[in-house]
């Protein structure tokens, strides 16, 4: 914990310019005798914003919980911010879970996992878990309710009583409100109708990143398209390179 | 029979009762550990708060808060011991029950070792003093019991609504996985939950210690009873625990004017198992999805 700890004050005075901010370089990650993800590499620098598109069961989700310490098991190189947060581990899920979000990370996953008997304004702040963002928990929720207008009535409301697109709303603002260097977001739009998924992912997309990074994982590629630096494919636990909207709706057979 | 001492009775059973299987119930649901080792810690806080009258002070609120804080010691002690080597293994529910178990036997046959088989009896904390009002005559230990055990609830759940320490552990009974998303590390709240329960037996240990003895095998019965109500309370449901407290407790005192004190176990269980047939989650149980899959 120490070792990380001190990499991230030596990160935090880093100068501020593009630099890279997740580096992947041969991970493999999965569940027991099952390999998920494919000796995989990636880079995305500060202020970027990156689609990953796949099918069900490709790996994208299992992509975003082997970098948060997660899957079963991983090998390979993971660094966040500079700092070394992959090794090779097969068991403990979870276990330094908390040290990479600490690091940095936040991670906004598939199906929301919430607190259900939490009230909204108990889950926004426990997503403020660094000292500092404790401290300005409140200026924080004010930022988050500007960008979910509609969750300023629920602010009491158990979040086990919410409606899909709320408890979405929840989950990212969840996401946003410590201090992350990279935001990992699992499918937003996911099990929301058209018209609420469209305006969960305008909400990401009018985030004003400053100097950190947002990998977002979609099924649907129009929601996407041409409003993300790369868009990259997902296909059986290996990225396929950098591929154009146009051509990933061609190989979908969708076009 | 004695309608007062009957309704009495159930309060001061009650109290101490739930008091304990809250303990249980917080531990089971935020760290899904069912913690076999409170029987020792019982009785180990009941050590703790008799040497402490015995050389320091027989000063009544401070043997109380010995006892809970040796409850707190032995708590941490059980954590570091049982729940933070092998939490993240395979297997961990059947494996910490074990291990606490073994902790439970190995702990208090040191206690027998250390202190003798001879029971200790603490000094009266609450005074001799006595209320009585139309015909109803009630002892300070009963009322002490009542009032501090009602207190110390309050203040824990006051502190688990209010407190950020509070928050990372409501986070955790609900949904583990969410919680370590959300960056709460099992390991360090693992240490708060565990004091904190390990203090609620530490109290009821002072408390109970009113009526009965201080003995190596005291924690035995209690510990029981409280994973049973736990149980019948639904775990993880503070609530729960505390109707299911009141309910067996009654049935206690029904049954100690009734026919007798030593057939308690026999009518507690029955209930138990009665309660469970119709509610198989118990009095209040929740799906508890986090932990069944």
């Amino acid at each position: 914990m120490n070792i990380i700890q001190q990499d991230l004050s030596q990160a935090a005075h880093a100068p501020l310019q593009r630099r890279e901010m997740l580096k992947l370089s041969g991970l493999s990650a999965g569940y027991g005798p099952m390999r998920v993800i494919h000796d995989l590499d990636l880079i995305v620098s500060s202020g970027e914003r990156i689609g990953i598109v796949g099918l069900n069961g490709h790996g994208k989700s299992t992509l975003f919980y082997a970098i948060a310490g997660l899957t079963g098991w991983q090998r390979g190189s993971i660094k966040l911010n500079g700092l070394e947060i992959g090794r090779t581990r097969s068991q403990g899920p979870g276990r330094y879970t908390h040290q990479i979000v600490r690091a940095g990370l936040a991670l906004i996953p598939q199906g929301d996992e919430i607190f259900h008997g939490l009230t909204v304004e108990e889950h926004l702040d426990s997503g403020a878990f660094t000292p500092r963002s404790w401290r300005e928990r409140q200026e924080r929720k004010e930022r988050i309710l500007q960008i979910f207008p509609p969750l300023k009535k629920l602010m009491a409301v158990p979040v086990g009583r919410l409606s899909g697109g709320e408890r979405r709303m929840v989950s990212i603002g969840r996401g946003l409100m410590g201090e992350a260097s990279l935001f990992l977001v699992d499918e937003p739009s996911l099990g929301l109708a058209p018209k609420i998924g469209k305006n969960v992912i305008d909400a990401l997309m009018a985030l004003d990143l400053g100097s950190s990074a947002m990998v977002i994982a979609e099924q649907n590629v129009s929601l996407l398209e041409g409003r993300v630096d790369r868009i990259l494919g997902m296909h059986v636990g290996k990225l396929k390179g950098e591929a154009s909207a146009a051509l990933m709706l061609h190989d979908h057979g969708r076009a | 029979m004695d309608v007062w001492f009957v309704i009495s009775n159930t309060i001061v059973l009650a109290c101490i009762y739930g008091t304990l299987a809250i303990g249980v119930s917080i531990t089971w649901s935020s760290l899904g550990f069912l913690n076999l080792a409170y029987g020792f810690i019982f009785a180990f806080s009941g050590y703790g708060a008799w040497l402490f009258a015995q050389h320091v002070s027989t000063f009544g609120p401070a043997v109380l808060a010995c006892g809970i804080l040796s409850g707190a010691l032995g708590g941490v002690f059980v954590c570091a011991l049982a729940f933070i080597p092998i939490h993240d293994k395979p297997n961990f529910t059947i494996r910490g029950l074990i291990a606490t178990l073994a902790i439970n036997l190995i702990g208090t046959q040191s206690l027998l070792w250390w202190f003798g088989p001879r029971s200790k009896n603490l000094p009266e904390i609450f005074g001799t003093w006595k209320l009585s009002f139309s015909g109803v005559t009630l002892t300070a230990d009963r009322v002490g019991n009542v009032i501090t055990s009602v207190l110390m609830l309050l203040l824990v759940l006051r502190w688990m609504r209010s407190s950020r320490r509070g928050l990372e552990i409501r986070a955790m009974m609900m949904n583990p996985h969410a919680a370590s998303i959300v960056g709460i590390g099992v390991r360090r709240t693992s240490f708060y939950v565990m004091a904190i329960t390990g203090a609620l037996a530490g109290l009821a240990a002072v408390l109970l210690s009113q009526t009965y003895y201080i003995s190596p095998f005291g924690g035995l019965t209690p510990m029981i009873k409280a994973v049973s109500i736990a149980l019948c309370g639904g775990l993880g449901s503070v609530q729960g625990a505390v109707i299911a407290a009141v309910v067996l407790g009654l049935n206690e005192a029904l049954t100690t004017v009734s026919i007798g004190g030593r057939y308690v176990l026999i009518t507690q269980f029955l209930m138990i198992i009665l309660i469970l047939l119709v509610r198989p989650r118990g009095i209040a149980g929740i799906l508890d999805r986090a932990r069944e899959a």
